[in-house]
């Protein structure tokens, strides 16, 4: 095998913080591609120059994703990251393993790629880094065969994922695992057959933490909330108290300041509570959140390409989530069916929902408008009335002067 | 060797097979958690059961050999157990207090890094950078690899007023929620993308390219049977470079990186909020990049000299105002931090209330 | 309309936009199913058997995913043809 100088990566294997060049030499010690990988980035770190070329077509036979095609450049150079394709193979809920589960994972790519992955990727999978294009339909035997099978890519639903919800977590407001997993099961063929305009990510966080960011980085983000009221154990409030200055740190922090505390006994004004979680994930034992639990929906959210990064819109308030998840998946079917009327290549959901109107995507999937949508009203005068709306308006009107009293 | 028979559509394995004991037992029936140090927390169930978590840091570009090595251990100490977390840590779990001790003596032994729960920094989000991708405008893996040896203290022991969340992106299309990170890095061109012309037309669909350009910057070029760029808007993006490969943006001496500050994700006290540019352009300087290392360690100093506790750094800066926060970091304010793209009518001052 | 044509008439389709336009599975649907009038559900059901069997294939590019017709270094590599 070739012994590439790599002085500039080496100054990356120094310091307390491990080290993923160190890393890839490990994996280079007896794997030919991965040996490559690491004299190929070292000439990245001396041009200053990424070698990569575009994706290309790969994937496994009837599948249209999964398999993120990677060639190099320079390739005749560094003849083992000629291909050098990814293979995302779909993680379990909330990324729990066996060490049997991740051997067999380990075994099977240390055969036929360059033992090289990403625990984990960006949106969730367990990504494989580097193999060959004629490596691909063995993989993809070996590993199905075992039970696993690949994640997504292109333009397609992307591997769904989740917080680790009810496995370690007091605050979860539904089973973010479970419903994880039946959403993935439901929807294989949207995931393996890119059908779509353009990518689609669903996360599901269990709480207004919301650690997966599903609030920034999925076009549908579903996450945790409740009705009703904070439960409180009051004799937690006192312990908290020998330890913390409750009314600096809790309800002088409670965005609505809807809480009060007298040094005995702890209130909540629950009707305006807008259940951010500050109280809850600073008191633990002390405060918990209502009994009717739910998800709040919200859709768009992406990254600035192409025109400017967006959170995701409140779109239902308050959703049950229960198996078997029927009215999700109901709903998911319905906005894909608008998505897919409406968009242009390439447009992400919340980039049609802006150029479509909320109203025509609201209308599709039979939701109402109401102020937990918005963060305010419309500033302009400019809107739209339909011929329906006015008539509507003018029979309240009639009724208001058959009734006598106003119905604004 | 025949092969075995492959299976579709079959999705990812139930994760209920790799939940522990414990877990599964108290699934869903977890009644409050204490972090015990910054590598520590305990969870407790209605039940009385205790769940220790010791979390470990990983580079997220992981050897199978080291796959192995966390697997050995969750064998010798957590029943074959293990998970991983969104953030790319590696995490331990026992439901015996007696094994927790020498879990972390033998983690410890073996070199790995223990931290990075409560309020401190721990890993970084980031993308795949020159080690895997074709449209890094640096590398992501190195970058992280430089910041967190440096602020490695606040990973393993020491406190700040709250969590700070770093990203590093290595292109603007940002893989993973970096635009909403307390602080993140993400890699810039600053050059108008040039057009190999001669590829253009069998490689390219013209009104894609057209349409990818989010400033109306690419125009029809029928002498050439390709495209034009009009340099007075291009705002080097690089959305034309991904939807065709023969026009080129990338250039070793302009490429850099420009740091943005004050997301966040979660809903607690404030809304999440996206990250904002303040420091335009540092240029690529690997193996270690020192200045965007110096940027952001000075950065995480302000704030933690100056933030309340439980602020997280957009609401430290929302409540001394942006104009405090340019003055007490001491960075130049540049026409980059002001908005012309799509966001300028929101992010302008509209009063007279500012501070000096 | 029996699968065996209607799949010669997907055939035909993506052919007649092969070097001019990058298809998605859902222009093939729409466009087949107009234009022999057969439900859409029909159409995607016998691009499918085509996708399992090599006939067509998936591909990427351009930031987005497409249908068409595999090359020989495709079918070649997937052991469909010698």
């Amino acid at each position: 095998m070739k012994k590439y100088n790599t002085p500039l990566i080496d100054q990356l294997e120094k310091g307390p913080w491990p080290s993923f060049v160190t890393e890839m030499k490990k994996a280079g010690k007896t794997n030919e591609m991965a040996n490559d990988a690491v004299g190929h980035l070292e000439k990245c770190y001396t041009t200053k120059m990424g070698y990569w070329k575009h994706g290309g077509i790969v994937g496994v036979l009837g599948y249209g994703g999964g398999v993120i095609g990677r060639y190099s450049e320079i390739g005749d150079e560094f003849p083992g990251v000629a291909h050098f394709h990814t293979v995302r193979l779909n993680q379990p809920s909330g990324f729990f393993y066996t060490s049997k589960a991740l051997r067999e994972i380990c075994d099977i790519w240390d055969k036929y790629g360059s033992g090289l992955t990403n625990v984990h990727g960006s949106t969730g999978d367990l990504v494989l880094l580097g193999t060959k294009t004629d490596a691909l339909e063995a993989i993809f035997a070996e590993y199905s065969s075992r039970g696993w099978d690949l994640g997504s890519s292109g333009s397609a639903l992307r591997t769904p994922s989740c917080c680790v919800g009810p496995g370690r977590c007091e605050w979860t407001m539904y089973d973010t695992l479970g419903l994880n997993y039946a959403l993935t099961q439901e929807f294989q063929d949207e995931m393996h057959r890119p059908t779509f305009s353009y990518k689609f990510k669903i996360k599901s966080s269990g709480c207004a933490c919301d650690c997966v960011a599903s609030i920034a980085r999925a076009d549908m983000s579903i996450i945790g909330t409740w009705k009703g009221d904070i439960q409180i154990d009051q004799n937690e409030v006192k312990n908290y108290a020998s330890k913390m200055n409750i009314n600096a740190e809790i309800i002088n922090m409670c965005p609505t300041q809807c809480m009060s505390y007298d040094g005995k006994e702890l209130k909540i004004n629950n009707a305006e509570c807008s259940r951010c979680m500050h109280c809850i994930a600073k008191m633990t034992k002390a405060l918990k959140p209502g009994k009717e639990r739910g998800a709040t929906i919200c859709i768009g959210s992406k990254a600035p390409i192409v025109v400017g990064s967006l959170l995701s819109w409140v779109i239902v308030p308050f959703i049950k989530i229960e198996e078997p998840y029927t009215e999700v998946k109901e709903l998911i079917r319905k906005i894909w069916d608008w998505w897919d009327e409406n968009a242009k290549p390439r447009e992400r959901i919340g980039e049609v929902i802006e150029m479509k109107g909320m109203r025509s995507f609201l209308e599709a999937i039979g939701v109402p408008p109401m102020p937990q949508q918005i963060k305010e009203p419309r500033k302009d005068p400019f809107m739209f009335y339909t011929e329906d709306d006015i008539a509507s308006y003018k029979a309240k009107e009639a009724e208001e002067k058959k009734t006598g009293k106003y119905k604004f | 060797m025949a092969l075995p028979q492959r299976k579709t559509d079959i999705g990812p394995p139930h994760f209920e097979q790799f939940l522990p004991p414990v877990i599964k037992k108290n699934y869903g029936k977890w009644k409050y958690h204490e972090v015990l140090s910054h590598n520590t927390m305990v969870h407790v169930a209605e039940s009385g059961d205790k769940l220790w978590t010791v979390r470990v840091a990983s580079p997220r570009i992981l050897s199978t050999d080291t796959i192995r090595e966390h697997c050995d251990i969750a064998e010798k100490y957590c029943g074959g157990y293990l998970r991983y977390t969104t953030r790319n840590n590696a995490e331990f779990l026992v439901s015996d207090e007696k094994q927790l001790e020498p879990l972390k003596k033998d983690l410890a032994s073996r070199g790995f890094k223990m931290g990075g729960i409560g309020y401190g920094i721990t890993n970084v989000v980031h993308t795949q950078g020159w080690v895997h991708c074709h449209s890094a405008a640096t590398d992501a893996s190195g970058l992280v690899k430089a910041m967190m040896d440096e602020l490695f203290e606040y990973f393993e022991s020491k406190s700040l007023p709250n969590k700070v969340r770093l990203a590093v992106a290595c292109c603007v299309n940002m893989c993973g929620a970096v635009h909403c990170s307390d602080i993140a890095v993400v890699a810039v061109h600053t050059k108008v993308p040039t057009v190999k012309h001669d590829l253009f037309k069998n490689m390219c669909e013209l009104p894609t390219v057209i349409g990818s350009c989010p400033t109306r910057a690419i125009s029809p070029d029928p002498a050439n049977k390709s495209v034009k760029i009009n340099p007075d808007k291009c705002m080097y993006c690089g959305n034309c470079f991904t939807v065709c490969p023969p026009i080129s943006i990338k250039d070793p001496e302009r490429d850099g990186v420009a740091i943005v500050v004050g997301g966040k994700i979660n809903s607690l006290r404030s809304n999440p909020k996206f990250s904002k540019l303040v420091i335009p352009y540092i240029s690529n300087e690997p193996p270690r990049w020192p200045k965007v290392v110096a940027a952001i360690k000075h950065i995480v100093e302000v704030y933690a000299a100056n933030a309340r506790k439980h602020e997280r750094m957009g609401e430290w800066i929302e409540r001394i105002g942006w104009e405090r926060f340019f003055s007490l970091t001491g960075i130049d304010f540049t026409f980059q931090s002001i908005d012309d793209f799509t966001f300028m009518r929101d992010t302008m001052r509209t009063a007279s209330t500012f501070k000096w | 309309m029996e699968t065996a044509e209607l799949q010669d008439k997907i055939f035909a389709f993506v052919e007649a936009a092969k070097g001019k336009k990058k298809l998605k599975e859902k222009d093939i649907i729409k466009g087949v199913s107009a234009e022999q009038n057969v439900p859409g559900d029909d159409v995607k059901k016998a691009m499918r058997a085509m996708i399992d069997v090599g006939r067509l294939m998936y591909s990427y590019g351009g930031g987005a995913s497409s249908v068409e017709i595999p090359s020989e270094e495709y079918l070649r590599e997937k052991g469909l043809i010698k």
